[in-house]
């Protein structure tokens, strides 16, 4: 049997607790057999060395089996303690003063135990009160008082006798007496909280054992309730031996609980394959199967959608988890009372089962159940992949025609104010003029040459509209040409560094010119700077376009329109823009266009 | 003066044509693409070549590429280019190794009949024209220490008119000034920017260019 996760420490842990645990167990037997007061003696004899062994043994092997977990840890030292508490037979003062003081320390480790199964942790702050609060029951208060009490006759002496006090002894029996009743009450009632928080899986996992720890508990508690109300002394014990040996059965549920788990992680997976065969199609039958076979309705699949999937920018090492849909989905986080177990295939991530925390416990079943789906799991996954891939390519589209549309909004307005409002005067102006034309040549003349003053501005504002639509100079020259002609107009020194000689996809040209062109105008109207420097780099399929100047810095790239079209019009294009601008430390705008090859290159 | 045109605009070209057959010229040759205006060039040897920039067959820059072909095969034969927008680039291509018989205008300056016509009779003489858009582009780079900073408005007004290619008379004209003034203006600037003298038009036209573009 091998056991993944024992560390060294942890496996030098277990053997020593074997060896106190035999310790123990010897300790045991000589109290058991020279003790004088023991009825009746061949159950005592059965029952308290079988009692220590179960509890040690099961739980080294439970803390081997589960290394994370304290649970194992725990059960053993109820072993351990409950050796401790057999020194109470002994004759031995030091070893008869030890049992007595510590007689019902187990009790406190046992619920424990049980409230912290199967982690070992609590994580209620109710029960980490409780638990701390049984604890000093079992140590603070034996030891009181045994402070002022003396040992019965015919026993070995208390060392720690200060002074015999029978007002005292009576305070501290009577703390004792409502504690333990307190103890086990609340035992029951928190274990039962226990049940009624847990999810239908959880129930599953916890069922043997928390079923097991109410009843100890409950009839723990029917016997103090029995001493205190002074029932005959016959029931007291029978029920008092009752809840002993459900106790003693504790450590047997527990490995009830492993094998029905390893029976049924047999039959579930076994069923999975049969029912994958069938899983034909219809979204949701893969996880109803795995759903069915790990018994967790709330089960869920996220596909792993690696980064190079119609996501622009992301780095190649990364990716994310998406559902069926093709929607992002988050892992859960530890502690969520949710988690998930990753599927591999042939050494690639495929998928991640998110599932109920309580099958952390069995992780071998979701493990098991996860291979045995991984060939489905793949298929679904490039199913998710695609329609991912079809969503991110429908959204480039809407933006891209949100581009074009809003692009095409603003030339109209343009036309509409600038020439068309130039073109309806000279049209005005030439009709008068025509009027005039015989009455007073003069004057016509003048409205001539008005005329011809308004078609020109309008052929200029026609000329700047055109300019803005698409530089003549970028489709006939390329990019190097066209940065030069944007360069030498703009109203600040311009440095042009290295760009491209060659010919660029039309597109990775356009997007590069605009970015250039935004930046230099945005630089001029906000950036007081004195110099710009402008250069378009190809790295990687890449063309890297950066337009840094030394002006006052600050820019905010959601404040205006300008750079939020840029984005919108590079996303179309799975490009990206960066904008660098510290207060004071000068503005950088920096785009990445992917050079992909394209059929676009060719002029008209 | 005899003329070839290529423009696939016929309106435009008709108009042309007419505007300078009323100023005594004879068009020769009309063409509609880059490749017929080779042709008719080549099979007339006109005084000067009349060209659109955008043209078919591939409607960019198709009649700027003809005209650097001219230039190469036909230097006797000037060359005018028109285009409904200019670039400093171009205008550095056609004007290459000399301004003489070089012409770069915007379209809209036939509306201007007058200066139209000067300025085809001045290219076609050998002289060069320069639109004021690509003076105006060379001249408003913006650089540190810029010695054109030394330069009077006056000096200004009369270096772009130097660019574009206007002798002293015309540019006297266009200011309002004598021609003695014009000259002083020249020489001023001349030695603030310490060019060399030039006695033609189209040499100092050169002088200055070759000047505004060693600035960038």
């Amino acid at each position: 049997m091998s056991f993944p996760g024992l560390t060294a420490g942890k496996r030098a842990g277990i053997a020593a607790i074997g060896f106190v645990g035999l310790l123990g167990l010897a300790a045991a037997i000589v109290a058991v057999v020279t003790g004088t007061d023991l009825t009746p003696r061949w159950l005592v004899i059965l029952l308290v060395p079988l009692i220590g062994v179960a509890f040690t043994a099961t739980g080294m092997y439970a803390w081997a089996r589960r290394p994370e977990s304290w649970f194992g840890l725990q059960m053993s030292l109820v072993g351990l303690a409950w050796f401790l508490a057999t020194l109470g037979g002994s004759d031995e003062p030091v070893l008869f003063t030890l049992g007595w003081v510590f007689g019902s320390l187990y009790a406190a480790v046992v619920i424990h135990a049980l409230l912290g199964f199967p982690t070992g942790r609590l994580t209620s702050p109710v029960d980490r009160a409780f638990v701390i609060a049984i604890y000093a029951l079992t140590t603070v208060v034996p030891l009181a008082q045994a402070l002022v009490v003396p040992s019965p006759a015919g026993y070995p002496r208390n060392l720690v006798l200060i002074s015999d006090d029978s007002g005292l002894a009576g305070i501290a029996s009577a703390v004792l007496q409502y504690g333990s009743l307190f103890a086990a009450g609340g035992a029951v009632v928190l274990l039962l909280a226990r049940w009624a928080r847990a999810t239908p899986p959880q129930r599953r996992l916890l069922a043997p054992l928390l079923w097991c720890g109410v009843a100890t508990a409950t009839l723990l508690t029917l016997t103090v309730i029995g001493e205190l109300l002074h029932l005959p002394e016959g029931v007291v014990n029978a029920v008092d031996l009752a809840g002993v040996a459900i106790f003693a059965s504790v450590p047997l549920a527990f490995l009830a609980g492993i094998v029905r788990s390893n029976l049924s992680r047999g039959q579930s997976v076994g069923q999975l394959v049969a029912r994958l065969g069938g899983v034909g199609g219809g979204r949701g039958s893969l996880r109803d199967a795995l759903s069915s076979a790990l018994r967790d309705r709330s089960l869920a699949i996220a596909y792993w959608m690696p980064a190079a999937t119609g996501v622009p920018g992301t780095p190649p090492d990364q990716g994310r988890y998406v559902d069926a849909s093709g929607a992002a989905v988050e892992l859960p986080r530890p502690g969520s009372g949710r988690s998930f177990t990753e599927v591999e295939r042939e050494g690639r991530r495929v998928a991640a089962i998110i599932h109920d925390s309580s099958l952390d416990e069995e992780p071998e079943l979701v493990r098991a159940a996860g291979a045995a789906a991984a060939l489905t799991l793949e298929n679904e996954r490039l199913d998710a992949e695609l329609r991912v891939q079809i969503a991110e390519v429908r959204a480039s589209r809407a933006r891209l025609l949100d581009v074009v549309t809003r692009e095409r909004r603003r030339i109209e307005r343009d036309l509409h104010d600038g020439a068309q409002q130039r073109l309806v005067a000279l049209a005005l102006t030439l009709g008068i003029a025509e009027q005039q034309v015989d009455s007073d040549p003069a004057s016509a003349q003048a409205l001539i040459r008005e005329a011809r003053g308004e078609a020109r501005l309008a052929l200029e504002e026609l000329r700047e509209l055109a300019r803005g639509i698409h530089p003549a100079i970028l489709t006939d020259r390329g990019l190097g040409p066209a940065l030069e002609a944007l360069a030498s107009r703009a109203p600040l020194p311009v440095e042009l560094g290295d760009v491209p000689r060659e010919r660029l996809p039309a597109a990775v040209e356009g997007a590069a010119y605009f970015v250039v062109a935004e930046a230099l105008a945005n630089v001029a109207k906000y950036a007081r700077a004195s110099c710009a420097a402008v250069a378009v780099r190809r790295v990687n399929g890449t063309a890297v376009v950066e337009v840094r100047d030394d002006g006052v810095g600050g820019a905010d790239p959601s404040a205006g329109s300008g750079l939020r079209g840029l984005q919108d019009r590079l996303s179309a294009i799975d490009g990206r823009l960066a904008i660098t601008s510290l207060s004071g430390m000068g503005t950088t705008i920096r785009a990445e266009i992917p050079c992909l090859p394209t059929t676009t290159t060719s002029r008209r | 003066m005899r003329v070839v045109i290529a423009e696939d605009s016929v309106l435009l070209r008709e108009g042309i044509v007419r505007l300078l057959e009323e100023a005594g010229h004879e068009v020769v040759g009309q063409a509609g693409d880059a490749e017929d205006l080779v042709r008719k060039v080549t099979a007339h040897r006109p005084d000067i070549a009349i060209v659109d920039v955008r043209m078919p067959p591939t409607n960019t820059d198709d009649g700027l590429r003809a005209a650097l072909e001219l230039r190469e095969r036909t230097p006797e034969t000037s060359v005018l280019v028109l285009s409904q927008y200019v670039e400093e680039g171009y205008a550095h291509e056609l004007i290459g190794g000399g301004a003489a018989g070089v012409g770069y205008l915007l379209k809209d300056r036939v509306a201007d009949v007058e200066r139209f016509v000067d300025a085809v009779a001045r290219v076609g003489e050998g002289g060069s024209a320069l639109d004021p858009e690509v003076v105006a582009q060379l001249l408003g780079r913006r650089r540190r220490d810029d010695p054109l900073d030394a330069l009077t408005p006056r000096e200004r007004e009369v270096i772009a008119l130097m660019a574009e290619g206007r002798s002293n008379s015309a540019i006297a004209q266009e200011l309002v000034v004598t021609e003695r003034a014009v000259e002083k203006h020249v020489t001023s600037i001349f030695g603030k920017l310490s060019l060399p003298p030039a006695a033609q038009d189209h040499r100092r036209v050169l002088a200055v260019l070759r000047y505004l573009d060693a600035r960038a």
